[in-house]
C-alpha cells in the first residue's frame, strides 16, 4: 500500500494559511482562488459549455448574482450564501463538490471560505495579467544585509516567518556554485585560490569582477542554451517511430551566440518567433527561425498530412504558451480553458499566427523537412565572402576585356569534342524519334529542328524503353531549350507520376526536369513533395524567347556508406557554367547498395501527368542523357558545340541576340587572348571552389510565411476534420494587453505584443526560470503555467521587482544573472538545521542557499573538466560519445536511414559538452535520460530532479565516468605532489572546490590502502580498469598505483557533493 | 552493510526511499486487488484479428467482392491505400475451430493458445481511434494519441509502488522477432513517465549485454573492491550529510545500497540455466536463446514471482501490409507457445489468479486488402474500429469471448471496449478506480484515461 499527494493543492493551502496568518487579511489571488479554482471553475467557471446550474463562481456578478431569491455568495454573510451552505451540507446528496468528481475540500478550506466571504468576498484581477510594477523598498530588520534591491524583499518575509538567513557561504564555495550556474564547469583550484586572495583584498568587488569573468566566456552562452534548448525541444532527430535525423545545429549554435553576445532578450524572442519577417532578415535571424520547427514531424508512411500539419500548429501554440507566456494555451485547443480566461476562439487565433507555414504533416522521412535553408556557418561564411571578392575582381577585369572587343568576322570553334557515349539522344529532326509523338510538331532548333508540345491529352515520349537511373548512380542530362513567356513552371522533361491520389504514399514518384521562373529545377521523388530531392538552379535566368543550354550532373553516391541521396550530388550548368543551386528539398531515400536496382525512366516530352497538368510552350531540343557524371570541361564543350555554330550563323545574319554574341566573345577571346584564357580559367577554379563550398554547408528548417495566408478555423473537440468559425491572427487583448499600435498581424506583430515592456507575462516569466536555473525552484514553483491553477509566487515583490528591472534594462540577460549571483540571497550557505529543513523542505522561505543535483548535463561535463578530458570547442554537429552497444536494437526502425544507427565519435568528439550529445528522441542517451532529460519531444521548462539506483550505476560503471576518474587520478599523481595524502586532497579539490577535512582524508586514504592492495594483488585487474575509456594510460605511471588512484577519485566522482551544487 | 560504512543509516531511511515524497491525498489500492501484477504481452504493428482469432464465415464466400458502403462507413484511409480504387473483402485463408470447454474461436496459427482457450478471454471488441502506428501505440501505453502522458507501467509504479526492495517496480522486455525483421520502431515513450517524476519510468532490462546499464562493475573492479569504495562513499557522504543537514544525501546513500543489491538481484534473476527442462518444454526452445520473445516470457514469469508490478514486453513485426501469409506464421509462431507457456507455467505455480497476462496489439487489420489480393496471399491495412486481444487471469473470467465485430469483421457489433476502458479495466483489477489515480500538471489533475474509460464489468470473474 503506497499513499500518493495532491501536492500542488496541499502546498498551496498550506502557504495560503501561513500568509493569510501574518498578514490579517486575505487576499484573494493567493488564499481563495486556488481553493475555488481546484474544486469549483471546473463545473461554475468560465467554460460556458460545461456550466452547470447556470451558476459560475469565478466573478464577483456571477457569485452574488440573485437566483431564485438567493444568491451564492452575499458579501459578510457566510450563512445565507448558497455556496457556503452548500460546501458545508451534511446531506452528501447536496454537498458541494459532488463525491463524485474526486474533489474535497478540507475543514480548513471551507472556514477560509467562510472568512473570505465574512470579509466581503472580494475578487481581484489574477496577479499575473497585471503589468508588474515595481514594488516600493520594505523596512527591514537588517538593511544592510541586502546587496541587491530585491534582498530586502526576501529579508522581510524572512523577517515576517521569524527567521534569520543563513550565514554567507564560504567564497570558493560561491564561486563553484556561481560557475556551475553561469558556465556549467566548476572553478579550478588556481581560480579558487586566486578568488578567494581578491575576496580578501577587495571584497564586493571581487565577486563583481569573477562574474564578469564567467560572463565573458564562451561556455557561459553553452550553460544557458541548455535550459532553453527543452523548452524549444530542440533534438537531432524528428521523434515519431521512423524518427530520422534532422539538421538543426545551426539553430542551437545561434542559441548558444545570443547568449554569449548578451543578445537583448526581446530580440532574443522577436528573432525566434518571427525574424523571417523582420525587414531584409540577415541569414541568422532567418536560422533563429528555427525555434517555431523543433517540434516533432511525423514520417510514418500513409498517415493523413492534415492531421499531422494541425498537431505541428497546434505545437507551436503550446510552445508559445509555456515557453514565453508560461500559460497553458493547449488546454483552450479543444474547448475554452477550464481555469485560464482563454477561450478557444483564442487559442485558434494564436494558432492562426503559425498556420501559413508552407510544411507537409507527411514529411522528414531521411532528412530536414521542408522548409529549409542552406545554413553555412560562420567559418563557411568568411570563407565564401573572401572568394567572392576574388571572383568580382577577376570577372570585372574579364568584363574590361569583354566590353572592348569587337567582332573581326572570324570563326571560332568549340575548344573541346563533344563527350561521346550518350545513353540516349533526341535530336527531334523528326516525329518519328518519338514513341509516341502525340500532338508533336517541329519547329526551328539551334540545330536543325526542334520539337514543340502539343495539347491537349497525353503528349509525346521519348524513345525506347527508358533510361534507365539508380540512385547510387551517377548520370548527367543535357539539352537546348528555347521558353516561350508562357513557360512560368512548365516541365521540361517529365518521368514522374502525378496521375495518383496525392493522398496516396506512392504519388509522385520519379524524376523531373523543370522551368520554373526562369530556373531550372530538378526532382528526383520516391513520393512528391515529401520524400523528394528538389534543387532550384539560382541564376540561370532563362528568358522567353532566347535559346539556352541546360544540363545537369547527378554525382552518385561516391561514398558506398552513404545513407540517403544527399542534394550536393546535382550540379546544374547553364550555357555551359555551373549555376548555384537553392536546395528546396532534400529528402530522398537511398537504398542499400545491394538493392539499389536501375529504374528505367521514360520521359514525356514538355508534358506532365497530373490531371490538368502543365505543358511547355516552347522549344526542346538536342535533348541527351549520359549514364554518368561529365565534366564541367564536357558540359562546355557540349555547350560550344551547338552554340557558336548557331550564333555564328545569326551574327553573320545580323541578328544574334547580345547573349548570342557574348559566345562567340568569349570564345573568340579564349582562343585569342592567352591572359584571358588564364583568368577565365582561374575565374572558372575559383567559383568551383566556391561552389563546392556552398554544397558543403549545413540545412535548417525554418519559418516561412504562405501567400496568400492559409485561413484559419476554430477546430471543433481539436480535430482536423472539424472546422468551425473562421478567425483571424490575434491576442486575448482584454486579459493580456493590448496589440501594439500598427504592429503587423504576424508573428512579428506577435512578437513586438510579447516584448511591450508593460506586457504582464513575458519578463516575469523568464525571470522566474532563470531564478529557477540558480535556485532549483522558480518563485512561481509551476514556471510553466503562471494561470489561475499556477501556483502563487513565494515572493510576489521579488519577482516583481526583477522582471521590471528586466523589462526596463532592456532585456539585458547577463545584468540579470549578474544580479542574481551577486545577491546576498544566493550567496547564503546551502547547510541547513533539521528544524529548518522540517519547517522548509523546498527552501521556499530562502532562508538558505541554494543546495540541489545537477542537471545531467552538468553531473557529465564536470567530471570531464575536473578529469581534464573536456573538448572545449563551441558548436558544430552533434556528437555521439560512447554509448551501450546495441542500444537501439530492438527499438528503432528496421530501416536504414541517418538516424538509426549510432555510429561513435572518436577523439576529442568524445568528450565535447553534452548538449552537443546526439539528441535521439525516441532513444536519448541514456547518460541523458538516466539524469532526468526529457526525451524532447515538446516544450518541458521544468525537469524533475529525481535520486535513483540507476544513477548510482551510471555513475560508478559508464565507461565516460570510469574513464574520468582514471583521468583525474593521473592528474592527482601529476600535480598532487608524492605524498598519497597530497595527491588524493589534490583529487578532492579539484571535484569539489575546497579542502578535505581529517575525517575525509582518512576514508580516502583507507580506501586507497584498500584499492592498492587490492591491484597490487591483481596485475590483469589493473590493466583491465586503466584499459577502459578512448584515452591512452599514462604509460609512466605505476598501474597498480594508478588503478588504485582511479578506484578512489571514482569515489570522489560519485560523492553527493560533487554531483549537487551546494 | 551499511554498518561497516562507518556511518547510520536507519532501516527506516530505506523504506522512505521507495515512497520518497509521498504526503497523503488519495490511498491505493481503493479496494481489494484482483490482480497484484500484470504481464503485458504487447504485440506491435497490429496483429490481424482476422487472421486469428475473430472467426468470420459470413465472408468466406465474398472473395473479392466490393465491401459494401454502410459498412465502410466514414472510414479514415490511410496513404498507403488511398490510391486502391476499390476495397476488396479479404477472407483468411486459416482455418478456424472451436476450443475447449468453452468453445472459443481461433485459428489454426494458434494451436498452442487453443489449449489454453479456456483461461484466456478474449476481447472481439476492442476499438482504438488511432489509425497510424505511433499514435495508436501511444494511446493504448499512455492514454492520449500525443507524446507526454505517463504510460500504463509508469501510473502503476505511481500509484501502487514496489514490493520488490532490490528490483525496479517497472521492468520493460524488448524482443526480436524469430524472423529478425521487425519494421516499425518502438519509442522509449512507451516507457517513460510523462510528466510523473522520472524514476517511475520503465527499466528496460536488455538481453545482450548487461541485462540493466551499466549494472556490472567495471573491467578490473571485483565485488569486493567495489564494496570498499561504497564504504568509504557512504562515509563521505554521511559526513556531509552531517554538513549540511541535506535529506536528500541519505536518499542518494541508499540508492547506493540499492544499486548494490541490484548488481547481485538482477543477474540472478536473468540466469535461466537453473530452470528445469520442464520450462523449456513449456516455452519452446526459443526460450533459451536470450531476447527471443520466448526468453522475455520466461522472463516475465521469474519477474513475477519476485513481485515486480508492471511486466511489460514487447514484441514486433506485426505490420503486414502486404505479404501476410508469408509473414504473420512466423510472428504466431513466436508467441503462441510461450504466450500459452507463460499461462500454463503461472497457473500451475498459483501465480495466475494474481497474476495480470494481457496479449495484443494497437490495432487490428483491415477485412479489405491492400495492394493485390489472392486467396492464400494478401496484404491488410491498419484497422481501428474493431479488433481483438485476449486476457488472463488476475480477476478475468476465464474461457470466455466479450464482445463481437459485424459480419465483416470492421465495425464493433456488440460491448465495445475502447481503449479507455481496457486502461480503465486493468487499474480496477489492480485495485485502482481509474477516476482516482491522478496527478497535478500544468494547473490540472491528469489521469491515464483522460476524461473517459468505463471498467468493462463484463469480463470480471
Amino acid at each position: 500500500m503506497k499513499t500518493i499527494t495532491g501536492v500542488l493543492l496541499c502546498a498551496l493551502a498550506a502557504a495560503g494559511a501561513a500568509r493569510a496568518a501574518e498578514s490579517g487579511r486575505l487576499e484573494y489571488g493567493r488564499d481563495v482562488r486556488p481553493i475555488l479554482s481546484e474544486n469549483c471553475f471546473h463545473c461554475h467557471g468560465q467554460d460556458a459549455k460545461k456550466r452547470m446550474a447556470n451558476l459560475r463562481l469565478d466573478t464577483f456578478e456571477g457569485a452574488a448574482a440573485i437566483r431564485n431569491g438567493r444568491a451564492a455568495v452575499v458579501p459578510g454573510k457566510p450563512e445565507q450564501s448558497v455556496l457556503y451552505q452548500r460546501i458545508t451540507a451534511a446531506q452528501p446528496a447536496l454537498r458541494m463538490p459532488p463525491a463524485a468528481s474526486n474533489r474535497h475540500l478540507t475543514e480548513a478550506q471551507a472556514a477560509m471560505l467562510k472568512r473570505w466571504i465574512s470579509e466581503g468576498a472580494q475578487y481581484a484581477r489574477h496577479w499575473a495579467f497585471s503589468p508588474a510594477v515595481r514594488p516600493a523598498e520594505p523596512a527591514v530588520s537588517d538593511p544592510r544585509w541586502a546587496k541587491q534591491p530585491f534582498d530586502a524583499f526576501v529579508l522581510k518575509r524572512l523577517d515576517a516567518e521569524g527567521l534569520r538567513p543563513s550565514k554567507p557561504a564560504a567564497p570558493g564555495a560561491w564561486l563553484r556554485r556561481a560557475s556551475l550556474d553561469l558556465t556549467g564547469l566548476p572553478p579550478s583550484p588556481a581560480q579558487i585560490d586566486a578568488f578567494e586572495r581578491d575576496a580578501r583584498k577587495s571584497g564586493e568587488a571581487a565577486y563583481g569582477a569573477a562574474v564578469d569573468r564567467m560572463l565573458g566566456r564562451s561556455a557561459y552562452g553553452e550553460r544557458m542554451a541548455m535550459d532553453w534548448l527543452d523548452a524549444a525541444r530542440y533534438a537531432d532527430t524528428h521523434g515519431f517511430n521512423n524518427d530520422a535525423e534532422r539538421s538543426m545545429w545551426r539553430w542551437r549554435d545561434w542559441v548558444i551566440e545570443a547568449f554569449n553576445s548578451n543578445m537583448p532578450y526581446d530580440r532574443f524572442l522577436t528573432e525566434q518567433l518571427a525574424g523571417d519577417l523582420l525587414p531584409a532578415p540577415t541569414l541568422d535571424q532567418r536560422i533563429a527561425t528555427g525555434f517555431g520547427r523543433n517540434h516533432v514531424i511525423n514520417s510514418e508512411g500513409g498517415i493523413i498530412d492534415e492531421e499531422y500539419r494541425v498537431e505541428y500548429v497546434a505545437d507551436r501554440v503550446r510552445t508559445l504558451g509555456m515557453a514565453w507566456l508560461g500559460l497553458t494555451l493547449e488546454c483552450a485547443r479543444c474547448h475554452d480553458h477550464k481555469y485560464d480566461p482563454i477561450t478557444q476562439r483564442d487559442h485558434y487565433r494564436f494558432y492562426a499566427f503559425f498556420n501559413s507555414v508552407p510544411e507537409i504533416g507527411e514529411d522528414g522521412r531521411v532528412s530536414n523537412a521542408v522548409p529549409m535553408i542552406a545554413a553555412p556557418t560562420r567559418q563557411q561564411q568568411e570563407k565564401a565572402a573572401g572568394l567572392e571578392r576574388a571572383i568580382a575582381q577577376l570577372a570585372a577585369k574579364i568584363a574590361g576585356k569583354e566590353k572592348r572587343w569587337v567582332w573581326k568576322g572570324r570563326d571560332v570553334a568549340a575548344r573541346a569534342g563533344v563527350p561521346a557515349g550518350a545513353a540516349l539522344e533526341v535530336h527531334c529532326e523528326t516525329t518519328g524519334e518519338f514513341e509516341p509523338a502525340n500532338g508533336l510538331t517541329l519547329a526551328e532548333g539551334i540545330a536543325g529542328n526542334a520539337c514543340v508540345t502539343g495539347g491537349p491529352g497525353p503528349g509525346a515520349q521519348a524513345p525506347g524503353k527508358g533510361f534507365p537511373v539508380s540512385r547510387r548512380e551517377p548520370f548527367t542530362f543535357s539539352g537546348w531549350i528555347q521558353a516561350s513567356a508562357m513557360d512560368e513552371d512548365a516541365p521540361l522533361l517529365s518521368a514522374i507520376d502525378y496521375a495518383r491520389n496525392p493522398a496516396s504514399t506512392t504519388y509522385g514518384g520519379g524524376m523531373e526536369f523543370r522551368l520554373a521562373g526562369g530556373e531550372l529545377e530538378f526532382r528526383f521523388s520516391q513520393r512528391f513533395p515529401a520524400y523528394s530531392l528538389r534543387v532550384r538552379s539560382e541564376g540561370a535566368r532563362i528568358n522567353p524567347g532566347e535559346w539556352r543550354h541546360v544540363a545537369l550532373v547527378y554525382t552518385g553516391a561516391a561514398d558506398k556508406t552513404a545513407m540517403r541521396v544527399h542534394a550536393s550530388w546535382v550540379r546544374i550548368f547553364a550555357d555551359g557554367r555551373e549555376i548555384p543551386v537553392r536546395v528546396m528539398n532534400d529528402g530522398l531515400a537511398l537504398p542499400e547498395a545491394k538493392t539499389d536496382k536501375p529504374t528505367p525512366y521514360r520521359f514525356r516530352m514538355g508534358w506532365e501527368n497530373a490531371p490538368n497538368g502543365k505543358r511547355f510552350a516552347g522549344r526542346l531540343d538536342e535533348v541527351a542523357l549520359w549514364n554518368r557524371g561529365l565534366n564541367g570541361p564536357e558540359i562546355e564543350a557540349l555547350f560550344e558545340s551547338r552554340a557558336l555554330p548557331y550564333a555564328l550563323g545569326r551574327m553573320r545574319a545580323n541578328v544574334a541576340a547580345p547573349g548570342e554574341q557574348a559566345w562567340v566573345r568569349a570564345a573568340s577571346l579564349a582562343m585569342t587572348d592567352a591572359e584571358f584564357a588564364r583568368d577565365r580559367a582561374k575565374l572558372a577554379s575559383l567559383r568551383e571552389e566556391w561552389l563546392a563550398l556552398r554544397r558543403e554547408a549545413p540545412f535548417v528548417m525554418v519559418m516561412q510565411e504562405l501567400h496568400p495566408p492559409r485561413p484559419t478555423h476554430v477546430l471543433m473537440r481539436g480535430a482536423y476534420n472539424a472546422p468551425g468559425e473562421q478567425v483571424t491572427p490575434g491576442v486575448p487583448e482584454s486579459i493580456l494587453g493590448t496589440w501594439p499600435e500598427g504592429a503587423p498581424r504576424n508573428r512579428l506583430g506577435l512578437a513586438a505584443w510579447l516584448t511591450k515592456p508593460d506586457h504582464p507575462l513575458t519578463a516575469r516569466v523568464v525571470v522566474n526560470r532563470f531564478w529557477q536555473q540558480l535556485f532549483g525552484l522558480g518563485l512561481v514553483k509551476t514556471s510553466d503555467n503562471f494561470g489561475l491553477q499556477g501556483e502563487f509566487p513565494s515572493h510576489p515583490e521579488v519577482l516583481d521587482w526583477l522582471a521590471r528591472d528586466f523589462a526596463d534594462s532592456g532585456w539585458n540577460v547577463k545584468a540579470l544573472m549578474k544580479r542574481l549571483v551577486l545577491s546576498a540571497t544566493y550567496r547564503q550557505d546551502s547547510a541547513a538545521g533539521s528544524a529548518l529543513i522540517a519547517r522548509d523542505p523546498e527552501n521556499r522561505l530562502l532562508a538558505r542557499g541554494p543546495r540541489f543535483r545537477l542537471p545531467a548535463e552538468l553531473i557529465r561535463d564536470q567530471a570531464l573538466e575536473i578529469a581534464g578530458l573536456l573538448t572545449h570547442r563551441t558548436g558544430g554537429p552533434s556528437v555521439f560519445p560512447y554509448q551501450p552497444q546495441d542500444l537501439y536494437k530492438g527499438i528503432v526502425v528496421a530501416a536504414d536511414y541517418p538516424g538509426t544507427r549510432y555510429l561513435p565519435s572518436t577523439g576529442g568528439d568524445l568528450y565535447r559538452r553534452s548538449l552537443y550529445t546526439y539528441w535521439k528522441r525516441t532513444v536519448p542517451h541514456p547518460t541523458m535520460t538516466v539524469f532526468d532529460a526529457p526525451d524532447r519531444e515538446f516544450c518541458v521548462v521544468r525537469r524533475s530532479t529525481t535520486n535513483t539506483p540507476l544513477q548510482a550505476l551510471t555513475l560508478l560503471n559508464d565507461p565516460i565516468y570510469v574513464e574520468a576518474a582514471r583521468k583525474l587520478a593521473e592528474r592527482a599523481l601529476r600535480e598532487g605532489g608524492s605524498a598519497p595524502e597530497g595527491r588524493l586532497r589534490h583529487a578532492f579539490r579539484l571535484a569539489t572546490g575546497r579542502a578535505a577535512d581529517a575525517h575525509e582524508t582518512e576514508v580516502l586514504l583507507k580506501t586507497l590502502d584498500r584499492m592498492l592492495a587490492a591491484y597490487r594483488a591483481d596485475a590483469p585487474g589493473a590493466r583491465a580498469l586503466l584499459a577502459t575509456g578512448a584515452s591512452p594510460a599514462d604509460p609512466a605511471m605505476d598501474p597498480a598505483e594508478l588503478a588504485a588512484y582511479a578506484a578512489v577519485a571514482g569515489m570522489i566522482l560519485n560523492m553527493d557533493e560533487v554531483i549537487t551544487k551546494g | 552493510m551499511l554498518a561497516r560504512a562507518g556511518y547510520g543509516l536507519g532501516t527506516a531511511a530505506l523504506g522512505a526511499l521507495l515512497s520518497a515524497g509521498a504526503r497523503a491525498a488519495n490511498v491505493f489500492p481503493n479496494f481489494t486487488p484482483r490482480a497484484k501484477r500484470v504481464i503485458f504481452l504487447f504485440q506491435s504493428g497490429g496483429p490481424s484479428h482476422l487472421d486469428l482469432f475473430d472467426h468470420k464465415p459470413a465472408i468466406r464466400e465474398m472473395f473479392d467482392k466490393d465491401i459494401p458502403p454502410s459498412v465502410f462507413g466514414g472510414q479514415r484511409v490511410t496513404g498507403m491505400v488511398a490510391h486502391q480504387d476499390r476495397f476488396p473483402i479479404c477472407p483468411t485463408m486459416y482455418t478456424f475451430g472451436q476450443h475447449g470447454q468453452s468453445g472459443q474461436w481461433l485459428s489454426s496459427l494458434l494451436p498452442h493458445t487453443a489449449k489454453v482457450a479456456d483461461e484466456i478471454c478474449v476481447v472481439r471488441s476492442m476499438h482504438t481511434e488511432a489509425i497510424n502506428h505511433d499514435p495508436a501505440i501511444t494511446f493504448i501505453q499512455t492514454g492520449s494519441q500525443l507524446p507526454g502522458r505517463p504510460c500504463l507501467g509508469s501510473w502503476v509504479d505511481y500509484g501502487l509502488g514496489s514490493e520488490n526492495q532490490n528490483l525496479p517496480a517497472f521492468v520493460v522486455l524488448n524482443s526480436l522477432p524469430g524472423n529478425g525483421q521487425p519494421d516499425q520502431g518502438l519509442l522509449s515513450r512507451l516507457w517513460g513517465a510523462g510528466f510523473l517524476p522520472s524514476r517511475y519510468q520503465g527499466v528496460q532490462f536488455r538481453s545482450a549485454g548487461d541485462a540493466v546499464l551499466h549494472l556490472s562493475n567495471p573491467p578490473g573492479v571485483t565485488r569486493e573492491s567495489r564494496r570498499a569504495m561504497l564504504d568509504g562513499l557512504a562515509s563521505l557522504n554521511g559526513r556531509l550529510h552531517e554538513r549540511v543537514g541535506d535529506p536528500e544525501i541519505e536518499t542518494r546513500i541508499a540508492q547506493y545500497e540499492m544499486a548494490y543489491r541490484m548488481q547481485a538481484s538482477v543477474p540472478d534473476l536473468v540466469d535461466t540455466s537453473k530452470e528445469p527442462e520442464s520450462v523449456f518444454k513449456l516455452y519452446g526452445e526459443d526460450a533459451r536463446k536470450p531476447g527471443t520473445f520466448a526468453a522475455n516470457c520466461l522472463l516475465a514469469r521469474r519477474l513475477a514471482e519476485r513481485n515486480v508490478r508492471f511486466i511489460q514486453l514487447y514484441h514486433r513485426g506485426w505490420d503486414h501490409h502486404g505479404g501476410l501469409t508469408e509473414k504473420i506464421p512466423a510472428l504466431a509462431r513466436d508467441t503462441d507457445q510461450p504466450a500459452a507457456g507463460l499461462i500454463l507455467d503461472l497457473k500451475q505455480r498459483g501465480m495466475l489468479k494474481d497474476t495480470l497476462v494481457i496479449w495484443g496489439g494497437e490495432f487490428g487489420r483491415t477485412v479489405y486488402a491492400q495492394g493485390t489480393l489472392k486467396r492464400d496471399n494478401y496484404g491488410r491495412d491498419h484497422h481501428g474500429r474493431v479488433f481483438s486481444l485476449w486476457m488472463a487471469g488476475g480477476g478475468v473470467k476465464a474461457g470466455h469471448s466479450h464482445g463481437s465485430s459485424d459480419e465483416f469483421g470492421f465495425n464493433v457489433a456488440e460491448d465495445g471496449v475502447h481503449v479507455h476502458d481496457l486502461q480503465a479495466t486493468i487499474l480496477h483489477l489492480l485495485g485502482v478506480d481509474h477516476e482516482k489515480l491522478t496527478y497535478p500538471f500544468q494547473g490540472r489533475q491528469f489521469r491515464l484515461t483522460d476524461v473517459s474509460g468505463h471498467v468493462v464489468r463484463g469480463i470480471l470473474a
